[in-house]
């Protein structure tokens, strides 16, 4: 249903020196809501304080003043009809520049994600700024990257995600059904193995959003409210189980062995990041990615603090990009890094217990 | 259903010939539907890329994102107003918007055809449909 197709007009005309300061101003606009997202008011006048453009910075100053999502039009009544005169004169910019400055104060208000906001915002200056845009979000993603931390809601959902996993387009139907709000919400009371299975399914742009709203509510929702939210979930899957649409698979294959896990994660976690740093700095991408499953979140931030920026990206373009692999490949995967580990941690003067639990893992039974 | 004014509805005219070629259209978005349903959306990359309407191609990206509901429909929205059709293009347009909502909604293809028959007007609607609804002709480049 096109809804807004009958209250929306043709965005005003600008000129191309406009809309690309409007592209800047767009920009600005989608940090300051990443920004918000994280430091709440006190960042959106930071915000205010440091923006140029007239309509933007009062926007800025309204949201800070906690006003009501709903009231911002009417708080820029007497700019509209001004702007609207300026576009019958023959000058569409500040009329373009008012919609878009609103289209990003209303988000900035509710919270909506960075880059969805720049999506909005950049529409307004028509098709040939898509690719810009999308250019700059993948820019801010390739510079972002920070790993949440997780919260733990107890309950059924992250076995089955893991089985759902196991048919990609089913984990991707039931998070469709469910929406990406309630699949963000449900998701922020899971392990970062949960986001890491079903973030790859959206791309990056996507699979971005999705990780960061399920840590943005992780802050913001109650216990309570995650458990709701992965009800719903759970119930939506078992509508789409009955229904026949979903055939939920056996996670145990792509399980992982507990001890294995454990073992190998209090091994990482006994190194020191030098002795990290000299074993994986130049390792396959591929390697430690398809180990890293095979590794509680500790071990990963751990592994990710020690390498530099340039190859964390490196390690974390290799996750988002690894489907789920089954033990065998993961317990594979794992003692050929625990064979690098063990190799520098011996030229390290590593204690003998640490080197012990690193052979143990690269001797691991099949 | 659909919320026009005056002024889109008129701009919705055209031919009835033109009108024809809705058909292979609608089919070809059931077709993206069955295939994101079966083999992921990630799947839909190679019709991005054979893509010959600039509107479908940004429409698929977002909805490969995973956009939905107001935000694509916003945005969706204000590139085909942006674009200034009228006629058979704004037609096509609004079929192909229409058509990329119901798919990010995960709405079955013969739930988005029924939506998307709607543009034939009411005295060709279910003759449409029906048409949709039979095994599709041996022309895989339909509507392309």
């Amino acid at each position: 249903m096109i809804r807004s197709l009958a209250s929306a007009a043709p965005p005003p005309k600008a000129s191309r020196q406009k809309k690309d300061a409007l592209f800047e101003l767009a920009a600005r606009a989608a940090i300051a809501a990443e920004q918000a997202r994280s430091g709440g008011v006190a960042a959106v006048e930071k915000a205010a304080k440091a923006e140029s453009r007239r309509y933007l910075r009062t926007g800025l100053e309204l949201v800070a003043s906690g006003i009501d999502v709903e009231a911002i039009d009417l708080a820029f009544a007497a700019a509209q009809a001004s702007a609207a005169a300026s576009t019958a004169a023959g000058d569409g910019g500040p009329e373009l520049e008012l919609r878009l400055s609103l289209v990003a104060v209303k988000g900035i208000a509710s919270g909506e994600h960075p880059y969805v906001l720049m999506r909005r915002m950049t529409a307004r200056l028509g098709s040939e700024y898509f690719e810009k845009a999308e250019s700059w979000i993948l820019e801010r993603i390739r510079r972002r990257r920070v790993r949440g931390d997780s919260l733990v809601v107890p309950g059924d959902m992250p076995d089955v995600v893991r089985s759902l996993a196991l048919d990609k387009a089913g984990l991707e139907r039931a998070i469709r059904t469910a929406g990406r709000d309630v699949t963000a919400a449900a998701l922020a009371g899971c392990p970062q193995e949960s986001v890491d299975l079903a973030k790859p399914l959206f791309g990056k742009i996507g699979g971005a959003v999705l990780e960061d709203d399920a840590a943005y509510l992780r802050s913001r929702l109650s216990g309570d409210e995650i458990a709701q939210a992965q009800s719903a979930f759970l119930d939506v899957v078992k509508g789409l189980e009955e229904g026949g649409d979903l055939v939920l698979g056996e996670a145990d294959s792509v399980d992982e062995d507990p001890a294995f896990v454990a073992e190998l994660t209090r091994s990482i976690l006994g190194l020191d990041a030098a002795t990290i740093k000299a074993a994986l700095r130049a390792s396959d991408g591929r390697l430690l990615a398809a180990a890293m499953q095979g590794m509680e979140p500790a071990a990963h931030n751990r592994i990710l603090q020690a390498l530099p920026n340039k190859d964390a990206r490196r390690i974390l373009d290799a996750i988002d990009e690894a489907d789920p692999l089954p033990r065998g490949a993961v317990r594979s995967a794992g003692r050929q890094v625990a064979s690098l580990l063990l190799a520098a941690a011996k030229a390290k003067k590593a204690l003998k217990p640490a080197l012990e639990r690193l052979a143990a893992i690269r001797d691991w039974p099949d | 259903m659909i919320q026009w004014n005056a002024d889109l509805a008129r701009r919705l005219a055209c031919r009835e010939e033109e009108k024809r070629a809705l058909a292979p259209l609608i089919r070809r978005l059931m077709e993206l539907d069955r295939k994101a349903r079966s083999s992921g959306f990630l799947s839909l990359e190679e019709e991005l890329r054979e893509a010959d309407d600039p509107l479908l191609a940004v429409g698929l990206r977002l909805v490969m994102e995973g956009l939905s509901g107001e935000a694509l429909e916003d945005i969706l929205a204000t590139y085909l107003l942006a674009e200034e059709r009228s006629g058979w293009p704004f037609l096509k347009a609004c079929v192909i918007v229409e058509g990329l909502i119901a798919l990010a909604e995960s709405d079955d293809p013969s739930f988005m055809a029924r939506k998307l028959v709607a543009y034939y007007g009411a005295d060709r609607a279910l003759a449409v449909l029906e048409e949709l609804e039979r095994p599709e002709p041996a022309t895989p480049a339909a509507g392309r």
